[in-house]
């Protein structure tokens, strides 16, 4: 699959999904977005564009790109910032939650450029991180935010920083695809080859220390979020309980594979995308139930 | 100011078999330097002797006689006749010889264009030159800017971007798959030439430990001790494969050597630890179907050249940009250059100018001082000290444009009147005379109606100057006329 197809889909699914938020907009409380938002989101956008010219072979543009992903992430910092003087805490709903998962996968793409050539991820995170964004604002704040106990800000926090690990774990697992199959079938006239990446064995170990890392969280959160929904008396019946088992199941047979018997690469890769895409249809379960209630 | 030149053969031009006839020793050059600076017409000179060129770069007084005797000076010093060398000399002068050595640095004369080495070469050939005392402000300036045009080149364009030989291909795909190389080890798999060449770059780029092994133990030893590795014994094969990050395999073998059996145990072995095969071997020594294991990445001979095809054609690419670079830097030191020939000209006219302004003064001084003037008769004076000092400088070019004719006419009327800025109204009576050609016949004659306007003060004036006629002014003013003429004649 080229990058370009990749990221189409993306935004299409995004793009419905926004789509169906937007008659909600009516019911969206809470503090309306600062003017910093809005430059955060025209700059994502323009950022996410550069990234497909790159991706089309303009690598010129590349350092472009990089610069306006740097200036919306400060752009964002400064809206979440500026929430947090409203009193808005970036854990209070699933919906503050989402931009925040947006602004950690940009500080953590940025960080992670300082070192490597990733222009390949940020084809794929740039449109994630604004899709997740918009999302994020179409939707109903919700009203069971008024109710959080510290123990639901806690599973949110937790779930929110294991899932953006993930993500990130992810678009590194995308490159490493790419890049496998280019050497794999010797595409020397492509993008990923020309681009001089990342080299494989960095991309699988970075891959892996972001998953130790995130387990863990994610773990807690889960179990924290278990404890939480049993306190409001939720029954076991919720779609997300399955799901979020697939992600926990996904990363846990990673470490436990890599360790056990050294697997690595493309079936890390693959198990790994498998776990955030459940972990993102978790995310799409909250919304869809925000809008339905 | 002197003329640029190149004298010299490429691997354009010449084969090896009479580049090595010509090609000079690093301790030779200095010597032979000197002694070109000491031929006559050749002020500046460096000597550039690699294996794919060997060229004189120079300034002399008149670039093509100069680039002769340079080009005599280097078949003597090799006492090689005329019809050995037979085409394989060039020479360049001028604005091309300033291209050429902007090409030459910025590798785009290169027999691999963007090699990087020329640059170096090229430094260390100035840096002798200048030792020996061989370079000027020409050569040092064209040579700077050389310098700064190969930088803008290779940092402008891809040219140096992507390996450009089989080896170093090896190395890139290496680094692609484990990024730093050290720590990692090679195993070398058949004792061919191509595996010890692969074996070597691999070597510079960091790999900690090059194992070979052979069917015949005795070639491993030879080539492991060559190569600064150890030898390991052929029975050994399946172990080396299991330890090592790379392997570089060519051997003589009609059947594979390395197989699917085999590699599903070494990856297994290896926790599918990435490994990279370059197989350098024909017929192949592995298994198309290897390549398709998890964690085996398979590159054959072809591949390896495909990717060298890819990156010289990026590289042809990006040299078209870098000679357009190199075209406009070259346009641009010309300017200088044409800037530097002018400089004395127009210090001497300043000097000439201002000398006739200073004696002129001098004198008026002199007659002042010896008796007390009325307010009138000073500001008489001074006004007459003007005018002459203006005829005074006026009157040799009056006068050789009064005494030429025809198109030489034409050129210094037109030269004349727009280094002055001059609007010279169109004299009626000259356009009435029969078969008087329009344009420079009518100029001419207005000047003349208007030299005749003042012709008393032109007779003053020639009075004085006849005064002075052995008077160093005079000389320098006839010095001065003789060179106009010159330059006029050129223009």
């Amino acid at each position: 699959m080229t990058p370009q197809v990749l990221v189409s889909l993306l935004m299409s699914a995004v793009g419905s999904a926004a789509g169906a938020f937007a008659v909600e907009q009516a019911r969206v409380l809470s503090v309306s977005p600062s003017p910093a938002f809005w430059v955060a989101v025209t700059l994502y956008a323009a950022s996410a564009a550069c990234f497909l010219l790159v991706a089309s072979g303009r690598l010129q543009l590349r350092a472009l790109a990089l610069g306006l992903c740097a200036a919306a992430a400060l752009a964002h910092a400064v809206d979440i910032g500026w929430r947090g003087t409203m009193r808005v805490h970036p854990a209070q709903s699933v919906r503050e939650a989402l931009g925040f998962l947006a602004f950690m996968l940009a500080a953590g793409y940025l960080l992670a450029s300082l070192r490597y050539r990733l222009s390949l991820a940020g084809v794929v995170l740039m449109p994630l991180v604004l899709g997740l964004l918009l999302v994020a604002r179409l939707t109903p704040a919700g009203e069971d935010s008024l109710g959080l106990t510290a123990l639901g800000r806690v599973h949110i926090s937790l779930a929110t920083i294991g899932v953006a690990t993930f993500a990130l774990a992810s678009a590194l697992s995308v490159i490493y695809l790419m890049e496998d199959r280019t050497l794999k079938k010797k595409r020397f006239d492509t993008v990923s080859f020309r681009e001089k990446g990342a080299p494989l064995e960095a991309l699988d170990r970075t891959m892996h220390r972001l998953v130790w890392f995130g387990f863990p969280v994610f773990t807690a959160a889960l179990i924290l979020g278990l404890v939480w929904g049993s306190e409001r008396g939720a029954g076991w019946d919720r779609p997300e309980y399955p799901l979020a088992f697939v992600t926990w199941g996904a990363f846990a047979s990673l470490l436990v594979t890599r360790t056990a018997y050294g697997w690595r690469g493309r079936r890390s890769a693959w198990l790994t995308l498998l776990g955030f895409a459940a972990a993102l249809l978790v995310l799409l379960v909250y919304l869809a139930r925000r809008v339905g209630s | 100011m002197g003329e640029l030149f190149v004298v010299g053969m490429s691997w354009r031009t010449a084969p090896v078999a009479i580049r090595e006839k010509l090609a000079f020793r690093e301790e030779e050059v200095p010597g032979v330097v000197s002694h070109l600076v000491a031929q006559p017409g050749v002020q500046e000179a460096l000597l550039i002797s690699t294996c794919n060129r060997v060229e004189v770069y120079g300034v002399g007084d008149a670039a093509e006689p100069s680039a002769r005797a340079t080009r005599a000076f280097l078949m003597a010093q090799r006492s090689l006749p005329p019809s050995e060398l037979g085409n394989a000399l060039y020479q360049h002068h001028g604005p091309q010889a300033v291209r050429h050595v902007f090409r030459v640095a910025s590798a785009l004369d290169s027999l691999v264009v963007g090699e990087a080495q020329i640059l170096g070469q090229l430094k260390s050939a100035y840096g002798v030159a200048g030792q020996v005392g061989a370079t000027g402000p020409t050569l040092a300036r064209c040579l700077e800017r050389a310098f700064g045009v190969a930088k803008r080149v290779r940092s402008e364009t891809s040219i140096a971007r992507g390996a450009a030989n089989v080896s170093s291909v090896a190395v890139e795909l290496a680094t692609r798959v484990f990024g730093d190389l050290s720590g990692k080890s090679v195993l070398v798999v058949g004792a061919g030439k191509m595996s010890t060449l692969a074996a070597r770059h691999l070597r510079s780029a960091g790999t900690e430990r090059i194992v070979v092994t052979n069917r015949s133990p005795q070639r491993a030893e030879e080539l492991a001790a060559k190569i600064d590795g150890v030898a390991a014994p052929w029975e050994d094969l399946t172990a080396q494969l299991a330890a090592a990050d790379v392997v570089i395999s060519s051997t003589g073998a009609r059947e594979p050597v390395l197989t699917v059996p085999i590699f599903k145990k070494v990856t297994k072995a290896r926790r599918w630890k990435p490994m990279m095969i370059v197989d350098i071997a024909v017929p192949r020594d592995a298994d198309p179907a290897i390549g398709e294991l998890d964690g085996v990445y398979l590159f054959d001979i072809d591949d390896l050249d495909k990717v060298v095809q890819a990156n010289l054609a990026e590289r042809a690419k990006a040299a078209e940009h870098g000679a357009r670079i190199v075209e406009h830097e070259a346009v641009q030191f010309e300017g200088w250059l044409r800037g530097q020939e002018v400089v004395p000209t127009i210090r001497a006219l300043r000097d000439q100018c201002s000398h006739v302004a200073e004696a002129e003064t001098q004198k008026l001084l002199e007659a002042m001082s010896r008796r007390a003037y009325s307010p009138e008769e000073r500001a008489q004076a001074m006004h007459h000290l003007t005018q002459l000092i203006v005829r005074k400088i006026l009157h040799l070019p009056t006068t050789v444009l009064r005494s030429s004719e025809g198109e030489t006419l034409q050129h210094r009327v037109e030269a004349v009147t727009a280094m002055f800025g001059l609007t010279v109204p169109l004299a009626a009576p000259a356009a009435d005379l029969p078969g008087a050609a329009p344009g420079a016949q009518g100029a001419a004659d207005s000047a003349r109606a208007l030299a005749s306007l003042d012709d008393e003060l032109e007779a003053e004036v020639a009075a004085d100057l006849a005064a002075e006629e052995r008077s160093p002014l005079a000389r320098v003013a006839s010095g001065g006329a003789a060179r106009n003429e010159r330059r006029f004649r050129e223009a």
